[in-house]
């Protein structure tokens, strides 16, 4: 079923901080992302127990990366915008099961950084 | 800023005794807004009978954007709930658009749907009516 080499990592964050997500993912090799805007709902008790202000306005970042990147992205984002961060960012990742509309030039990197032919379209 | 569109897409006439969709999907298409209304149109033939747009910023740098040949950042993310035996040819359709409608660019991908509750909703999202699903 997720035998596809791609997944999209959701990067929720404070408003202001989808720059910084971008250039944490791109430092491991994404390519591009998607800001869409959001608000968030925090449990006020949760927020009084834990000791942090959640700041309603937020960002969420889609980044469809190649599955051998996302460990690597991911604890970026932890340490570039991590919750004990002023981004307050969550991220988790979602498993694709099927990709069209990429191409060699916005192609998502290989291990070695270069693009590969075959990026093109993964459709099963 | 966000906004869903009505049901459109035939209700399938099958009435005898009808199986269940083996799955269904997300799709995620994100293409320039401009094209939102237009995706989201042609999706609509894909038995789709809820989708989302929108609307949301590209992250590629202006120097990245003009060598994809793209201008500007502004961009629709339609999100589509679709059964699974639909994915290929609505992939197929993205896929071609893609190429051959003018700023028509973008990327689609799908993602698993897992779960969800209630029968006309699961009937209203697989676009099956009637009968006795499996």
């Amino acid at each position: 079923m997720n035998n596809t080499k791609f997944e999209v990592i959701i990067c929720i964050v404070n408003t202001g901080f989808s720059e910084e997500v971008m250039n944490a993912a791109r430092k491991c090799g994404a390519r591009g992302g998607t800001v869409l805007r959001g608000r968030g709902t925090a449990n006020p008790e949760a927020e009084s127990l834990f000791g942090i202000a959640i700041q309603p306005e937020k960002e969420i970042v889609m980044i469809l990366v190649k599955k051998s990147l996302k460990n690597d992205i991911l604890h970026a984002l932890y340490k570039a915008v991590g919750l004990d961060t002023p981004g307050q960012g969550i991220a988790f990742t979602m498993p694709v099961e099927s990709v069209v509309g990429l191409t060699v030039t916005d192609g998502i990197p290989t291990e070695d950084g270069k693009p590969k032919e075959d990026a093109k379209s993964t459709k099963k | 800023m966000a906004k869903i569109a009505k049901k459109t897409a035939p209700v399938s006439k099958n009435k005898g005794v009808m199986t269940a969709p083996d799955g269904m999907v997300i799709l995620f298409t994100i293409v320039n807004r401009k094209k939102g209304d237009l995706f989201a149109d042609l999706l609509q033939g894909f038995e789709v009978n809820f989708q989302t747009i929108l609307s949301a910023q590209g992250t590629a740098d202006r120097e990245a954007l003009s060598l994809l040949g793209l201008h500007d950042s502004e961009k629709a993310v339609i999100v589509s709930v679709l059964r699974r035996d639909r994915v290929n040819e609505a992939l197929a359709m993205l896929e071609i658009k893609f190429r051959t409608v003018k700023d028509g660019k973008g990327i689609a991908y799908t993602v698993p749907l897992s779960s969800t509750i209630g029968v006309l909703l699961y009937q209203f999202l697989s676009n099956k009516k009637g009968g006795s699903l499996g």
